[in-house]
């Protein structure tokens, strides 16, 4: 489905971009006048800027506020965002490719949307999921095969099915309050998007599209080798032995600090059990030594235990 | 295939993966949702490093984010073992759970009034009897389980 979205919005966001590219051209016949003069400039804004505003909005409004107001008009803002920033993207040379990476970006940034505002914490995990696979087909088409492998392996397999089995301990039944309200919503989503801003002008000013990039010959040699995991695994354990060392002794370190946390907080448990029943013992004996009823008694103990 | 787009189309989505991701953590207050956030934030950093890596063709934008792996894989043990904990003590996930350990000349959050969920009633389809009418099943018509 998403798929063919993409398919729609390709040709839509080129529109867009034709559109503003148009609206630069354009030098005005008359100074605005009255009501032009203040929207003008706005229908002239940047697509960029236009689609990280509709982007910022679209959070705003599908972030868990307390009600669900507002949210169908959220997604259908976001999907004209992620066609109007999707637009800022550069052709990679081939139809295909570009159609590839196209899908693949929206498909990670809408999941990653949805992650962060879905109520349902499982929704969440869920469509991180979805992230993870786009990140993996980004990966893929930059060349780099086992990253792309282990991000589905580990991260999809391992550390989410983790994060899904907490879920099931700690999940409160239904929407639980917490899950239908933000922090700040407006102030978060503010943030995101000025960073955001920060981050795409600061990539465009790279000025990557007047530059020629490494030589395919050259990529040929090196990252883009045909024995791609023999290469990568020889840069490992070659340059980086001693990191890999670490790493496995800060996963054992890990390993033994989860299990130690947990198994202090059964130790807590269990001691916090055993005082309360101390204290029922000590009630007991106040009871026993001013009531002389044998089967309160009994129950008392039984109680206790 | 043109490199310098390939690297500035992943370096914006990687920026857009940590925005969203930095949005993410800000505003929600389920501990589960702000780790996942937060892994997220690694997945932009992750996308951004292996572009690097191609542009200046070498391995070390790769290997990096092998190592970015494996320290999430430990962050998340550990983590999910804190909130499990944390859960134990108060019952339930909310990080305002948690206020007392703000500064000492700061208010306390105080949480507004939340509108009432309204009740969800399932919605059946009806179909066109078939055959010989099976025995209800009550409990199975009345509750559903909620995700």
């Amino acid at each position: 489905m998403t798929g063919a979205t993409s398919a729609i919005f390709e040709p839509l966001c080129r529109c867009f971009l034709l559109a503003a590219d148009a609206a630069e051209a354009a030098t005005p016949a008359a100074p605005p006048t009255g009501w032009n003069r203040v929207i003008a400039p706005i229908v002239q804004l940047h697509p960029l800027a236009w689609g990280l505003i509709l982007a910022g909005l679209a959070l705003w409004l599908m972030l868990p506020r307390g009600s669900a107001k507002g949210r169908a008009v959220g997604a259908v803002l976001g999907i004209v965002a992620l066609g109007l920033l999707g637009s800022r993207l550069l052709p990679l040379g081939l139809w295909s490719s570009n159609v590839v990476f196209w899908i693949l970006s929206a498909v990670t940034v809408a999941a990653a949307a949805c992650t962060v505002t879905f109520r349902s914490p499982v929704y969440c995990a869920v469509w991180f999921a979805m992230t993870l696979t786009g990140t993996a087909g980004i990966f893929m088409v930059q060349g780099a095969q086992f990253l792309a492998v282990a991000t589905i392996v580990v991260y999809a397999g391992a550390i989410l099915v983790t994060f899904l089995f907490v879920l099931m301990l700690a999940h409160p039944k239904g929407d639980a309050y917490y899950d239908r309200v933000s922090w700040e919503a407006l102030l978060g989503a503010a943030a995101g998007t000025v960073l955001l801003a920060i981050l795409s002008v600061t990539i465009g000013k790279l000025g990557l599209n007047q530059v020629q990039g490494p030589a395919e010959a050259t990529l040929q040699q090196d990252v883009l080798v045909p024995d791609h995991v023999a290469r990568l695994g020889a840069e490992l354990f070659g340059r980086h032995l001693i990191a890999v060392e670490v790493a496995g002794t800060l996963l054992l370190i890990a390993l033994v600090g989860a299990t130690a946390i947990v198994s202090a907080q059964r130790g807590q448990q269990a001691a916090e059990a055993k005082h309360q029943a101390e204290g029922a013992q000590t009630n007991l004996k106040k009871t026993r030594s001013s009531q002389a009823g044998g089967g309160e008694k009994t129950q008392l103990q039984e109680s206790a235990r | 295939m043109n490199e310098a787009a390939l690297l500035q189309n992943s370096l914006l989505v990687g920026a857009a993966l940590f925005c969203i991701g930095l949005v993410g953590f800000l505003s929600r207050r389920n501990m589960i949702v702000m780790f996942l956030c937060a892994e997220m934030m690694l997945q932009g950093v992750s996308v951004s490093l292996v572009a690097w890596g191609r542009w200046h063709n070498n391995w070390d934008g790769q290997v990096f984010v092998i190592f970015i792996l494996t320290v999430a894989a430990c962050e998340a043990a550990l983590a999910l073992a804190l909130v499990l904990m944390l859960f134990q003590r108060r019952d339930n996930l909310d990080i305002a759970a948690w206020d007392e350990l703000r500064e000492s000349n700061l208010p306390a959050y105080v949480d507004h009034e939340l509108p009432a969920v309204a009740e969800i009633t399932p919605h059946w389809p009806h179909l066109t009897p078939a055959g010989l009418e099976p025995k209800a099943d009550v409990e199975e018509e009345t509750h559903r389980s909620h995700v």
